[in-house]
């Protein structure tokens, strides 16, 4: 039991765990409905969203890359899905998620031949597609943002499926939302590749040294690919989880507010920004904790203007407190490979 | 020839040659003279921040808070300006003092980001990106999202002034690229740089001292956006938080169209100035044909997408890079 303590210290994920708990005491202090069955399922509902989009995120930076395109793909995703839908007068939510992730598939791919092919640095590439890929959407499919009324009736039944309800009931059930479901999917999928698959242990090689992995026989060309694949399908689900979720559709969200809450969330569930380092826990709890913070901001007392400036505060302590860490254990280690 | 001159020549053919197009197809209103003043005095607020973005990759890194570094040291200048309607000092005196108060928290900014990448120990790009938020959001903050309106006249000389017919702004950026290229070619701090860029192993064994070396490139940066963001707030006669945040885009794309190497060691004044030359040109030719800004988001996109891969072949063919690591992960190139 000792041990199992000891153990549970060690990691970033527990730290994490205690902040959202001593946080989520605090908000429970101020108003007692916060640790209600309601607002636990809403909290978790509005952000399987943002947490899919990190679990692809999180693969990027596992192999050490980055990718600042996937809010533009999810854009682009919800938007063509949907207006597809309309013109068709469909109203099938399977064709709306095959075109979705379609596009996923396509611009992940144009991501994956650009990084691959040229070894090109990622930032650079992906900042460049982003732009393509929301200025290709602006320009030639639409700027028009899709209300209520033009929404078709499957995508806006889907935002309101719930798994199993647990109070209430008729038209205000407190539900398990099918998103949260989606989402662990998403996750048993993405533990099943990081443990069990060669895949998953390449990604974390090619993050650890690019080189040596190579050398050690992965394709390293290949897992890229796969990840920028990856990473587009998860961005065109976010997507559609988005629209079903806010009955409503322009093509300017997403991209301007997602981009920093995953990224935040992701560095401050311990992932290492160089590679090699970073566990879907850490990334989970990296959400709740960030969401549960702009969601409740006005609640302790800082109007919205501080939001901006709370998330990029916590991407720099997170990211000093994960690098210093790693930078002690480095000298640590070069110290022991003198003494011996 | 070397690199950098083969470099600088095809980048001069391509001004040249877009500067052909542009007057063949708007002979009249390309070649007017109030259209290359306009040029003039829009190109130097994101000229500098090109600048700034190539002392970056020189040195193997990137900052991508020059637009946050922008909107604060602009609004703190602002801030200082509005004051000056309850005020019965002169108002060359609050205009001095702005720019000092602008350039004093553009220090801090740089030296805030330096620290970070070197003594923390973050990978620019991740360090860079969350200062962003925290200046812009700082901006947001002082301002509570609105723009900052009622400055002195004397102030909106810097923008819209002219000396001897042209325009104030490209003086300042003429001045400043000279000065910099100075610094990379002449002195130690810029040969340190390249050194950096190169290999930081090296550097670090040769005796530079990278943390120093990395901080003063920082501070530069960010003097530049602070610049850059008096320009802009004189020019426009107002300051918003998060005024220009598409610059950070064009400043990337000028700086790899300049030829700089985002993997570090490389990179030109004059290349980084023919960049802003051909851009600026394109821009206003796409402009002129009225195309929306969509568009040109779009072509920008393609354009840095394509440009990377000329130079990729350039550089195989000049065998400069002669095997491609495998993993494209450059963005951890800083120590």
């Amino acid at each position: 039991m000792k041990d199992f303590l000891k153990g549970l210290f060690k990691h970033n994920e527990t730290y994490l765990a205690l902040i959202i708990i001593v946080f989520a005491g605090v908000l429970t202090l101020i108003n007692p409905q916060f640790m209600s069955f309601r607002n636990i399922f809403s909290l978790l509902k509005n952000s399987s969203g943002t947490a899919i989009l990190a679990v692809g995120f999180l693969l990027v930076i596992l192999t050490g890359n980055i990718d600042v395109s996937f809010p533009a793909i999810a854009i682009s995703a919800q938007y063509i899905a949907t207006t597809t839908l309309i013109a068709l007068d469909s109203n099938s939510l399977a064709l709306a998620f095959a075109i979705a992730i379609g596009i996923g598939l396509l611009y992940g791919s144009i991501n994956g031949f650009f990084v691959t092919k040229f070894k090109l640095p990622t930032l650079i590439v992906t900042l460049g597609t982003f732009n393509m890929f929301h200025g290709f959407l602006l320009e030639f499919v639409g700027t028009r943002s899709i209300n209520i009324g033009q929404l078709p009736d499957a995508i806006k039944d889907f935002g309101d499926i719930n798994l199993f309800t647990v109070a209430g009931s008729g038209s205000n059930p407190v539900g398990f939302s099918i998103f949260v479901g989606i989402l662990i999917v998403v996750l048993l999928l993405t533990f099943f590749i990081l443990r069990f698959t060669l895949l998953g242990r390449g990604i974390y090689a090619i993050g650890g040294d690019a080189e040596a992995a190579r050398r050690a026989g992965f394709n390293v060309n290949r897992i890229q690919f796969f990840i920028y694949m990856y990473v587009g399908v998860l961005a065109g689900i976010m997507g559609m989880l988005h629209i079903a979720l806010i009955n409503y559709g322009n093509p300017n969200y997403i991209v301007d507010s997602e981009l920093l809450r995953v990224i935040a969330s992701v560095v401050l569930g311990g992932a290492l920004i160089t590679g090699g380092k970073g566990s879907l826990t850490g990334t989970m709890l990296g959400v709740l904790l960030i969401v549960t913070l702009e969601k409740n901001l006005v609640m302790i007392g800082l109007s919205s203007y501080w939001q901006e400036f709370f998330v990029g505060l916590i991407i720099v302590v997170g990211v000093t407190m994960t690098h210093v860490q790693a930078k002690l254990q480095s000298t640590q280690k070069v110290t022991i490979v003198r003494s011996h | 020839m070397t690199e950098k001159n083969a470099n600088n020549l095809m980048l001069f053919i391509i001004f040249l040659a877009l500067t052909v197009i542009m007057t063949v197809m708007i002979p009249e209103r390309f070649l007017a003279i109030n259209n290359f003043r306009s040029m003039m005095r829009q190109f130097p607020e994101y000229g500098l921040l090109a600048l700034g973005i190539m002392l970056a990759m020189i040195t193997g890194g990137i900052d991508l808070s020059i637009v946050g570094i922008t909107s604060l040291t602009g609004v703190v200048a602002a801030q200082v300006l509005i004051r000056h309607a309850e005020s019965s000092l002169p108002s060359e005196l609050f205009v001095a003092v702005a720019v000092l108060a602008a350039l004093g928290v553009a220090v801090l900014c740089g030296l805030l980001n330096g620290i970070l990448i070197t003594i923390a120990n973050v990978p620019a790009l991740i360090a860079t990106l969350g200062t962003n938020s925290v200046f812009l959001g700082l901006a947001i903050v002082f301002t509570e999202g609105h723009g900052i309106r009622g400055f002195p006249p004397e102030v909106l000389l810097i923008g819209n002034g002219q000396a001897l017919g042209v325009p104030v702004p490209f003086l300042i950026f003429l001045g400043i690229a000279l000065f910099l290229g100075l610094v990379l070619n002449r002195t130690r701090l810029g040969f340190n740089m390249v050194m950096l860029g190169s290999s930081p192993v090296v550097s670090q064994f040769s005796a530079i001292n990278n943390t120093l070396v990395l901080i003063k490139t920082h501070i530069m940066i960010a003097l530049l956006a602070g610049t850059s963001s008096i320009i802009i707030l004189s020019r426009v006669n107002s300051m918003r938080p998060g005024y220009g945040s598409g610059y950070l885009l064009l400043a990337i794309l000028i700086a790899i169209l300049g030829g700089t190497n985002p993997n570090g060691g490389f990179g030109t004044v004059l290349g980084v100035g023919l960049g802003i030359g051909s851009l600026q040109i394109l821009t206003s030719g796409l402009n002129f044909m009225g195309f929306t800004p969509f568009f040109r988001n779009f072509i920008y996109g393609l354009l840095l997408l394509l440009v990377m891969v000329i130079n990729y072949y350039r550089r195989q063919y000049s065998g400069r890079i002669l095997v491609p690591k495998a993993g494209a992960g450059t963005e951890s190139g800083q120590q």
